[in-house]
């Protein structure tokens, strides 16, 4: 009897990381191509077959693709379009968080009439689609003299993501006890001493939860990036789209894949570096939440 | 100096109203408790001392200085937390001296009062240690470090004790009177236990739907309550309450089957309030198993049927009957043993009182 227990236990655990590591490889598999191909030149990417190892890798495509492909008629390669994003998502993602944060602080711990009003208000912000704002913002933009600007882009990924992050911080703060406050407040701390000296110190999980969100979001971000860029401000989505579709000669599918994978790498950074904190952060929010 | 006084204090939460005209006067070095069930407005009061909340009307003097528009940090009052709010990030030493911080101390005054504090309070080996690290009991003497780092006029203490430990909660009791008795500094103490008021208190109030029942020593409020609802509040176990018909100046009870009639010290005013019927008001220490005694009018025997016996050690809970209302009376743990039905209990009325039933309004 106990054997076939045994047996019966062994046979689930078999069946679930046949499971598991089938659905690894069938979602690891285009990651897999996109880097062998981009290893490849393109002789042998006519010839060869899709998921065989490069024979001969090289780092032409890479090279080319960071340095020198054509996105539509000028051909610098993605490098400028890189720090263009770089640009955008650093400000974007400080200067929401730190909104955010705020936000979050006034609307757990010093509620005023109408402060549950203008958070519901905020959190309907999560709920607009990007497509709905794009008219009203360009006329925005244009009346800030901001269009086809860094800082224009920027001031748009701030505003929409407000509403998330002050989402994030408010929940997390309603978790802390108010008494904190209280206490703090009879010790002669101020309003920005508070945040400072007490919830400041306990916030890096949910700032980690914020900003990996952030960065992600905007960063990846095609349609504001699109819409609200000029010739030198487009971020580097817009120009990964450029890229592809410009063809001088054949397809150079290396490139394309060497190209794709530089503009999806910060992201992939991110979440290999901070994945985990990420996780804890969030479930860390919600359990004590 | 940390003479507090309340005028006329209201407290309001949209069209609730939670506290009702508040007068309390609180003298200097005072231990001033505040009792009630929860919900009855004991914590509000607590946070309209302290300037966590407006008062609605009234107003509220500290030391001869009318704080009511006063933010907390200008009215020189200390709070304990219940749930100590201790900052989680900061050592024990900056927790304590993080008030000092912010009114701008010199560094080494702080380091100074950090280490007397900690000397008082038995801390001084845990200065380096975070909030996490520490027990309960531990935490509980930090966050009355934080209160008597600014040396303040006043100490609120909002129910301290409740998140400890029954044995811890007695030790912790006794030190916080000692402290009391040393600093001499004006304290009010909001609970909801009342062994923890009766043991602490100068005085105690009692509170109810945001009104002041009674105020009075602890000696006042145990023995002479001034209604229904402090008699059933203070006591373990409690006040016994029957209702009994009035004959002549006497209450009739039955016990174990039989009639008997109790004369009790307010007998003529019974009498003359021409009542059919009052609430007995005794408490279980009076009803004991016989002892030698002097002819004494108050002292009656009667038989009781003990139905339930419930030993406390020291001394025996017996539970049985009168007027079909379930009383309970403390016997000896000798007696305890052998109680049963018809067993000889001796009543001193003494101390017993009347309530009128439809008031809940001592008669007097």
């Amino acid at each position: 009897m106990i054997t076939n227990k045994f047996s019966s236990i062994n046979f689930g655990r078999v069946l679930i990381y046949s499971i598991l590591i089938f659905f690894a490889f069938i979602y690891l598999t285009p990651l897999y191509v996109m880097f062998s191909t981009s290893l490849k030149d393109i002789e042998e990417i006519r010839s060869g077959n899709l998921l065989a190892l490069p024979n001969d890798p090289t780092l032409y495509a890479w090279v080319k693709a960071w340095s020198s492909a054509c996105t539509g008629s000028e051909c610098n390669g993605l490098a400028p379009f890189f720090w263009n994003s770089v640009r955008i998502v650093f400000p974007a993602v400080i200067i929401s968080t730190i909104i955010g944060a705020f936000n979050g602080y006034v609307l757990s711990k010093w509620k005023f009439k109408g402060s549950e009003l203008l958070f519901g208000a905020l959190l309907f912000g999560c709920f607009i689609p990007f497509q709905v704002i794009l008219l009203p913002m360009a006329i925005l933009l244009s009346k800030l003299g901001l269009s086809n600007t860094v800082s224009g882009l920027v001031l748009v990924h701030v505003i929409y993501g407000v509403a998330f992050t002050t989402l994030f911080f408010r929940n997390y703060y309603v978790g802390i006890s108010t008494e904190l406050v209280r206490a703090a407040r009879l010790d002669g701390a101020g309003f920005f001493d508070i945040f400072r000296h007490i919830f400041l110190p306990i916030s890096t999980p949910i700032f980690v939860v914020t900003i990996i969100w952030q960065f992600t979001q905007i960063w990846n971000d095609f349609l504001f990036g699109v819409v609200y860029s000029g010739a030198g401000t487009q971020p580097i989505t817009v120009a990964l789209n450029n890229l592809v579709n410009t063809s001088v000669g054949g397809k150079e599918y290396n490139v394309d894949m060497a190209a794709a994978i530089i503009a999806a790498l910060p992201t992939l950074i991110v979440y290999v570096f901070a994945g985990k904190y990420f996780v804890r952060g969030l479930t860390a929010g919600a359990v004590k939440g | 100096m940390g003479h507090i006084k309340l005028n006329n204090v209201c407290k309001s939460f949209g069209s609730t109203e939670v506290l009702k005209n508040i007068d309390l006067d609180i003298q200097d070095g005072e231990l001033l408790i505040l009792i009630g069930p929860s919900g009855c407005g004991k914590s509000t009061l607590m946070n309209l001392i302290a300037g966590l909340e407006e008062i609605t009307s009234g107003n509220i003097v500290i030391a001869g200085d009318d704080v009511s528009d006063k933010s907390p940090k200008d009215r020189d009052i200390a709070m304990v937390f219940q749930s100590y709010a201790l900052y989680p990030t900061m050592n024990v030493a900056r927790n304590i001296s993080f008030g000092l911080e912010m009114r701008k101390v010199p560094k080494e005054e702080q380091e100074k009062t950090v280490n007397r504090v900690a000397e008082l309070l038995q801390i001084d080996h845990l200065l380096d240690r975070k909030p996490g690290q520490l027990s309960g009991g531990q935490r509980q003497r930090v966050a009355m470090g934080r209160a008597l780092a600014r040396s303040p006029k006043a100490f609120l203490f909002d129910e301290p004790l409740s998140n400890l430990d029954a044995k811890l909660r007695v030790e912790m009791r006794t030190e916080i009177k000692k402290l009391h008795h040393r600093l001499g500094t004006t304290i009010i103490y909001v609970t909801h236990d009342q062994v923890e008021a009766m043991t602490l208190a100068d005085r105690i109030a009692v509170l109810k739907d945001g009104v002041i029942q009674q105020l009075g020593t602890p000696y006042q409020i145990y023995n002479d309550p001034a209604n229904h609802f402090v008699a059933d509040f203070m006591g373990s176990p409690g006040m016994n309450f029957v209702e009994c018909v009035v004959f002549e100046d006497k209450l009739i009870i039955e016990s174990g089957s039989q009639n008997y009639q109790l004369s009790i010290p307010c007998s003529d005013s019974v009498k003359s309030s021409k009542l059919d019927s009052v609430i007995l008001g005794i408490r279980p220490e009076m009803l004991t198993d016989p002892k030698p005694h002097e002819n004494n009018p108050y002292i009656h025997e009667v038989e009781f049927d003990v139905e339930v016996i419930e030993p406390m050690g020291a001394d025996t809970i017996a539970i049985g009957k009168w007027n079909d209302t379930e009383i309970q009376v403390r016997l000896s743990p000798e007696s305890g043993e052998t109680a049963a039905e018809g067993f000889k209990l001796q009543v001193d009325t003494s101390k017993a009182i009347a309530f009128d039933p439809r008031t809940g309004q001592r008669v007097r």
